[in-house]
């Protein structure tokens, strides 16, 4: 029966020595402060760009309000498109002939966009009046300071005209003009952070779950290596068995994980909490709550995939430079699907990324991103659990037999055909210490007395 | 667990253990008594590690049994063994103090216990001011005296150290004996396993030689020295050694200060020592049995390939 307690001074000591580890404390708090950091510049960065207003030389505007714009407030030199194929219609015509014409204006003007002839165009819909709402359209970033200028012109335009002349209500004069930016093919409104949110942030989970799981399964490894090199194996032998060794490291790097990845949630939800970009574009998450169970079960699986296998090369090679080796190619396979993120983006449901999703290695990593993209068929969410779950066994179950075969083990590596020969001895029946073994033999001299070295 | 004299601390039975086709250890049978200190004496390679890893359950015998404290060793009976491996280390980066904690803990005590206890060990050393340290900033003696801490700081019954003393200098050396004798005093039961047979015999009740996995020697280590000594004597001082009457052969030892007088066949030592007391001719700084060396010993048996079984 396992000894829980020992099992918790090793849980314990592997928490905290690792918890002040340089490598741990700069993935925990140095990459959300380099977070914090990128988005101060990215901040900075924009600030400056949303006052600069050289892209956008040529506005052009398209007024199906029917409002008089003929004000002398024209800043920024705003032309109604003009399109000379197009039959103007007459005050006379009907509302049908009049919006014929203006649709037939807005796919023109979304043609000179595309050409390049105009740098954006707005258009004051019909029921301008009501709403104050204008519709942008742009094919680059559009600036704070041409949101502004827009409203501006709104504004102007209308107050300078005699409130009689104008079917609208005085808080409209006074009031906001909102400016939405619309997407030029499907017409959907378009928050520039939410798409941002909805391309990247497989990628920002892909990123977090990798460095914690890797991050953790090499302080695994090295933890191995170290108390091999250190000659402290036989030593712990003596103490505890092997396999609470084991369970005592998974579970105290396992929690080191999970208090690496709540870092960055507060972090990402402290940015969230004073950042609006930030908030939208966590909003741009195509993760559904019931995914969260799925990729929490992913997320440990990889950690004891990985663990168990940073265990196996910990016990099997000698130095830690070798180790590292040796699992940076495994570290390689498990990020190959980051590497290779553009076919997941292209085709989610491609071949590549379905088989990756069905790989022991690269399957969790593969599966979120595809989450992050698709929907993934059930079949293939279940089948990519067990193959991965199986693989948490035959790996632990693995690495613990080449742990107990390597760690005494010292100076020498461990061999795959000496792997392969204690499997298969594995299976031959050991003899142990028997019960009742033999008589006492009996010699009479001292007696148990403690001193100082005793109690 | 407190072990008395008429326990058996350890009993090993008809012990085999193979490494693929080499066999390590070959149907070996001991006994190690309670409140003793027992040598493991053999070359290198003679598979005392082995033997010691087999009763420390960290490997399997192919055949045979082996009880620890009076039982099969378990978890429990663990808690109450004291080991120090040839290959021995701590955790380099951490605080000394930290470390044995740790270790104690793994070995059931609680931390307080540990802790406190420790620090008096420390202190005994003359480590106490070294407690916050790291192990790697320690000197090599330093960290000796911290690994022997680390062995016995949870009060083991039965301490087992294999080549207790490789590597020391003389000062480690005797502090080492000092403590493992100070531990014997109070009770502990001491297996040693060495191939530096000259620095065991002076420490060690009871031995056990083994070479190519198989027992060789075994016995009181008196026992084991009278058994092999010669009708002989050494003596060191001035005098016509071949004119003594009763000497068969004078043989002039190495150093060239003493001799070894071989005595003919119903002469007794005692019956030298009265002619030379009464005898103007001979002036004695030394007289002794000619008992060999355990080394010499080795020599002799692992040569003739007959060893005798005692104890």
């Amino acid at each position: 029966m396992l000894t829980w307690r020992k099992i918790a001074h090793v849980m314990r000591r592997e928490y905290l020595v690792n918890f002040r580890r340089p490598a741990f404390l700069f993935t925990a708090f140095g990459v959300p402060l380099i977070s914090f950091a990128a988005m101060f510049l990215i901040v900075q960065f924009t600030a400056s760009r949303e006052t600069n207003l050289d892209d956008f030389q040529r506005v052009a505007y398209i007024n199906r309000a029917g409002i008089s714009l003929d004000g002398d407030y024209n800043p920024g030199d705003y032309q109604p498109v003009v399109d000379d194929t197009l039959a103007v219609p007459g005050d006379t015509a009907d509302a049908a002939a009049k919006t014929a014409y203006f649709d037939a204006l807005h796919e023109s003007a979304s043609r000179q966009l595309v050409d390049n002839e105009i740098d954006a165009f707005f258009v004051i819909p019909d029921l301008y009046v009501l709403t104050g709402s204008v519709d942008l359209y742009a094919r680059k970033n559009v600036p704070a300071a041409l949101h502004s200028d827009i409203e501006d012109f709104m504004r102007q335009q209308i107050a300078a005209q005699a409130p009689g002349d104008l079917p609208v209500s005085t808080e409209r004069l006074g009031g906001e003009v909102e400016v939405t930016i619309r997407d030029i093919n499907t017409g959907e409104e378009l928050s520039d952070s939410a798409l941002m949110g909805r391309v990247m942030l497989p990628f920002v989970f892909v990123m977090i779950y990798f460095m914690a799981t890797n991050s953790t399964a090499q302080f695994f490894m090295s933890g191995v290596v170290d108390e091999k090199e250190n000659r402290l194996m036989e030593i712990l032998a003596t103490s505890l068995r092997p396999i609470e060794l084991l369970w005592g490291k998974l579970l105290g790097l396992g929690a080191l994980a999970i208090t690496q990845v709540v870092f960055w949630a507060i972090a990402g939800a402290a940015i969230a909490m004073i950042n609006k970009d930030a908030q939208e574009f966590l909003s741009g998450a195509a993760f559904q709550p019931a995914d969260i169970a799925l990729v929490i079960t992913m997320f440990l699986a990889n950690f004891f995939l990985f663990s168990a296998m940073m265990l196996g090369i910990g016990a099997s090679v000698t130095a830690e430079a070798e180790s590292r080796q040796v699992a940076g190619f495994f570290t390689f396979i498990n990020v190959l699907p980051l590497m290779l993120s553009v076919m997941f983006i292209t085709n989610p449901n491609g071949t590549l990324p379905v088989v990756f999703s069905f790989f022991p290695l690269t399957a969790a990593v593969a599966m979120l991103m595809r989450f992050g993209f698709t929907s993934v068929p059930a079949w293939q969410i279940a089948l990519s659990l067990m193959i991965q779950v199986m693989s948490v066994v035959v790996t632990v179950w693995l690495a613990a037999k080449v742990f107990r075969l390597g760690m005494l083990m010292y100076g020498k590596p461990l061999t795959p055909r000496t792997v392969w020969r204690a499997l298969r001895e594995g299976h031959t029946v050991l003899t142990s210490a028997k019960e009742n073994g033999v008589q006492v033999t009996k010699k009479p001299t001292r007696t148990r007395k403690w001193g100082i070295l005793g109690r | 667990m407190s072990l008395t004299a008429t326990d058996s601390a350890i009993c090993v039975e008809h012990v085999t253990k193979n490494y693929g086709t080499f066999t390590a250890v070959d149907a070996l049978s001991f006994e190690v008594y309670g409140g003793e200190i027992f040598a493991m004496l053999g070359p290198n390679g003679a598979g005392k590690t082995t033997t010691l890893r087999m009763i420390l359950d960290i490997l399997r015998p192919d055949t045979g049994t082996i009880t620890v404290l009076g039982g099969p060793i378990s978890e429990k009976t663990k808690d109450h063994i004291g080991y120090l491996p040839e290959e021995r280390g701590l955790y380099r980066n951490a605080p000394v103090l930290d470390v044995l904690v740790y270790l104690g803990q793994l070995k059931g005590m609680s931390r307080q216990d540990a802790q406190k206890r420790a620090l008096e060990m420390l202190e005994y050393v003359e480590l106490g001011e070294h407690a916050k340290s790291k192990v790697s900033e320690l000197s090599k003696g330093m960290q000796q005296k911290v690994q022997i801490i680390a062995t016995i700081l949870h009060r083991p019954d039965l301490v087992i150290i294999d080549e207790p003393l490789s590597g020391l200098d003389p000062v480690n050396t005797q502090l080492i004996k000092d403590l493992l004798f100070e531990m014997n005093a109070e009770g502990v039961t001491i297996v040693m396993s060495t191939h530096q047979m000259h620095q065991i015999e002076a420490m060690a009740d009871r031995l056990l030689m083994i070479d190519h996995g198989h027992q060789v020697l075994y016995g009181a280590v008196d026992d084991v020295r009278q058994r092999f000594a010669e009708n002989a004597v050494i003596v060191e001082g001035e005098g016509d050694w071949s004119a003594l009457a009763g000497v068969s052969s004078v043989e002039q030892n190495d150093n060239g200060r003493s001799v070894l007088l071989r005595l003919a066949d119903g002469v007794t030592p005692d019956m030298i020592m009265e002619t030379l007391a009464v005898s103007d001719a001979y002036h004695i700084r030394r007289y002794e049995l000619a008992v060999p060396s355990l080394n010499e010993i080795f020599i002799k048996v692992a040569v003739s390939g007959n060893g005798q079984n005692g104890g």
